[in-house]
């Protein structure tokens, strides 16, 4: 049934520019988000690797 | 606030590290004994477990799978632990996924040199396998979400946006690239056939490379690069545009790996476009990278590892600019099938997974062992050695590609072609080749060097099974958000956004590559029925289904093609040029990806049979100085007239028109039939054949090859 109607689309010609008009939208959607991310949050995030929270010998919090 | 102490596990990351490095080293020194074959044929040793056309899939998937795979599994569990601040989500899922890993890169070094293989490349293992394969992978996936689901950090990391896009899109590539239907344990047929099963195929095989060898390593840059420069990543709003573009783009790219095929022409332009455009994501990666070593660079003299990092990040935009040239049509048509796309490959795979994995490697050893590197003096003979190896190997190879190419079209101002004989071309590169097997020698020998320093690293040190850690669980985090004082109803819903995140994240990664795989697959629907036909073009006989077998199980593909491209210096060589509905029987798809060797999809015919025996006992009788090596055991091994039944009615399931209850007798009939006369055409050839052997099959297919559209003018009307 699902092959019958896919063999009867027309306008796969189309498929190109429609490709195209989609990874804009995405594109373009991803640069304004990441561009509308608060400046802390960004600094917060990007800090990340560099804090695992692990405890060295002699660390007082360690048990 | 309440504090919660836990360990992370640090025996799952050196089970891994300590595998990477053996696969390593048996990827490389596989790779190399096979570049060693193509200016030395008889290093096989005369055997057929040990040819070319069966030890390249080998050191494919050993590299990709097991040097790769372990490296990058390895980095994850390392990196995500501690990006989660949580151990990883079940210790018994981690081993499953260490020893499930391991056991399926065992059964591939068992099996792909006894020829059980799929020919599909960067997919050769049998079904068996590929089930093991999802099954493992599952394992993977439910212990990385479920660690991110228990995680005591609440903002996800853009590396963890890596790993999800990773887990989720190769478990969607593998399955749909592996769908099959067994006929024995260890002989399937794809159900996909000729075009479309080249279209899925590629979709794999380029994607393969974007989600296993690239969009992982990516992740695991942007966790071990700041962490050694000691600095946070350049610019974090471009890692997000990165990831987003990334993955976005490369899902589409896969059809320039066709260009010039019998492919539909929209959808090679479709997979030209997104390949051109791949180039901004992935320089936009690599300059984030390497400028978070901006004010640090003085740090490269004291830390090899960060060396190996740069080097690494300027292969991969070398890599990552190369690629989308090579998909420009236009460039294309000189370096498809040319050991060009080899020379590419290989500046990702030794520059950018290989570097980055010794990278890793040198980081992690002394952190796990408490210690420091045993010698930054061998980790610096490792960098120039593997340097050296690198400029060895893959300059000689891209001028062996470009000679290949223009030597390929090159005609006389008569118009005849100058270089007729293809040997000819191959015989000029042969220098090239042996520079090649220098450059791994190099590179080997520092893969060598650094294990043996990391080996001593570990001796001087004391391995820390886990390390404790400590931080505030999420609900803990949440009420302390609430006690600020902060409005309730508000805090809450954005909290529920949080953490719903990496729910979020997963559905939006998935819609985004499965849009680009579904614009690519619902096509091939289309394709089935629009694919002009060919009323000439009629299955294979019995005898050239298991010659087309034993071609599979020799791994002649990965030598010779079965595409002519509409070129005059192709059809001046090879005859015309290939049509979509000549594969329409194809299950799988043998076009191919190189030419060490000529094409074969219009050999049928071309010679006599007497000559495909002797060229296969001897090509060097046929062929003087050709670097094929000897097929011996194709003259004097049966061949397997019980699987027929079988296979036979496997590629029926398929689709392949053969009647109901054809293999229960008059299938070995036909084939006992057109055995007889195969033997008959070899007397003339003064060769006294026996019909039960391997070779009467092989011939009967290679004689059949491309000839059925001389049976009747081509019809180009859609069914």
């Amino acid at each position: 049934m699902i092959k019958n109607v896919l063999s009867t689309l027309g306008g796969v010609e189309n498929f190109g520019i429609v490709s195209i008009c989609l990874f804009f939208t995405v594109f373009i959607t991803a640069v304004l988000w990441a561009l509308f991310q608060r400046k802390s949050l960004v600094q917060q995030m990007a800090m990340l690797p560099l804090d695992g929270g692990e405890l060295k010998k002699g660390d007082s919090r360690r048990e | 606030m309440n504090v919660e102490t836990f360990k992370y596990d640090n025996r799952i990351v050196r089970a891994f590290a300590i595998a990477t490095i053996v696969w390593g080293l048996v990827g490389f020194c596989a790779g190399l004994l096979i570049a060693v074959q193509l200016f030395m044929p008889e290093l096989n040793l005369n055997l057929q477990y040990t040819t070319f056309g069966r030890l390249r899939p080998l050191h494919t998937n050993a590299v990709i799978f097991a040097f790769v795979g372990n490296g990058m599994f390895m980095g994850i569990y390392y990196s995500l632990q501690r990006l989660c601040k949580a151990r990883m989500f079940s210790d018994r899922l981690s081993w499953i996924n260490f020893w499930g890993w391991q056991a399926i890169i065992v059964a591939a070094a068992i099996t792909l040199p006894l020829g059980l293989t799929t020919s599909k490349e960067y997919a050769e293992l049998e079904w068996p396998v590929d089930i093991a394969i999802a099954l493992v992978w599952v394992a993977f996936t439910v212990n990385l979400m479920g660690t991110i689901l228990k995680r005591r950090e609440k903002h996800l990391y853009v590396a963890i946006w890596f790993y999800i896009a990773t887990a989720l899109t190769v478990a969607l590539l593998h399955i749909v690239n592996s769908l099959a239907m067994p006929a024995g344990f260890f002989k399937s047929y794809p159900i996909y056939a000729g075009v479309q099963d080249a279209l899925v195929q590629w979709w794999y095989g380029h994607n393969a490379v974007a989600f296993f060898l690239t969009t992982p390593y990516l992740g695991l840059m942007y966790y071990f690069l700041p962490k050694a420069a000691n600095r946070p990543v350049f610019s974090y709003r471009l890692s997000i545009i990165h990831f987003w573009g990334l993955i976005f783009i490369y899902i589409w790219a896969g059809p320039h790996h066709l260009l010039y095929t019998a492919l539909p022409d929209w959808a090679q332009s479709l997979g030209m476009v997104f390949s051109v455009m791949l180039v901004a994501p992935s320089w936009g990666g690599m300059l984030n990278g390497l400028l978070t070593l901006r004010g640090a660079w003085h740090k490269l003299r004291e830390e090899p590892m960060l060396k190996f990092m740069v080097v690494a990040l300027t292969a991969y935009g070398m890599a990552t600019l190369e690629g989308p040239m090579l998909a420009i049509k236009s460039v294309n048509s000189l370096s498809h099938y040319t050991d060009w796309t080899i020379a590419h490959v290989h500046t990702g795979a030794l520059g950018w997974n290989g570097f980055l994995t010794f990278s890793m490697l040198y980081w992690l050893f002394p952190k796990m062992w408490n210690t420091r590197l045993y010698s930054t003096k061998l980790a610096n003979w490792h960098f120039w050695l593997g340097m050296l190896g690198m400029m060895f190997y893959v300059i000689p190879i891209y001028w062996t590609g470009i000679t290949q190419g223009l030597m390929w079209k090159e005609f006389t101002e008569d118009g005849f072609m100058k270089y007729p004989n293809f040997l000819a071309t191959v015989l000029q590169l042969i220098p090239m080749y042996k520079l090649r097997a220098i450059g791994g020698a190099l590179y080997i020998a520092g893969a060598v060097i650094m294990a043996y320093n990391l080996w001593k690293t570990a001796k001087s040190g004391v391995f820390e099974p886990d390390t404790e850690a400590q931080a505030v669980p999420l609900s803990a985090q949440r009420e302390h958000a609430h006690e600020g004082g902060q409005a309730h109803g508000k805090t809450a819903f954005w909290h529920r956004v949080i953490e719903s995140k990496p729910i979020l994240m997963t559905v939006l990664a998935l819609v985004a590559v499965a849009i680009g795989g579904l614009v690519e697959i619902v096509p091939l629907y289309l394709i089935k029925e629009n694919v002009p036909t060919i009323s000439s073009v009629k299955p294979y006989t019995p005898l050239e289904v298991l010659g087309r077998d034993i071609y599979i199980r020799e791994g002649c593909v990965g030598c010779h093609s079965q595409m002519i491209r509409p070129f005059r210096s192709e059809t001046e060589r090879y005859g015309e040029y290939s049509k979509a509905g000549e594969f329409v029987y194809d299950h799988p798809f043998l076009w191919g990806s190189k030419r060490t060797g000529p094409d074969l999809h219009r050999i049928g015919g071309k010679y006599p049979d007497a000559w495909h025996y002797n060229h296969m006992d001897d090509p060097g009788t046929t062929s003087p100085g050709s670097i094929m090596p000897r097929y011996p055991w194709l003259l004097t091994q049966n061949m397997d007239t019980n699987a027929l039944p079988a296979r036979i009615k496997a590629l029926r399931k398929v689709g392949v028109p053969y009647p109901q209850g054809y293999e229960a007798s008059q299938a070995q009939k036909d084939l006992d039939a057109q055995a007889a006369k195969v033997v008959d055409n070899l007397k003339l050839g003064s060769i006294k054949g026996n019909p039960a052997k391997e070779i009467i099959a092989l011939t009967a297919y290679l004689q059949r090859l491309g000839t059925d559209i001389r049976g009747s003018e081509a019809s180009t009307a859609p069914k």
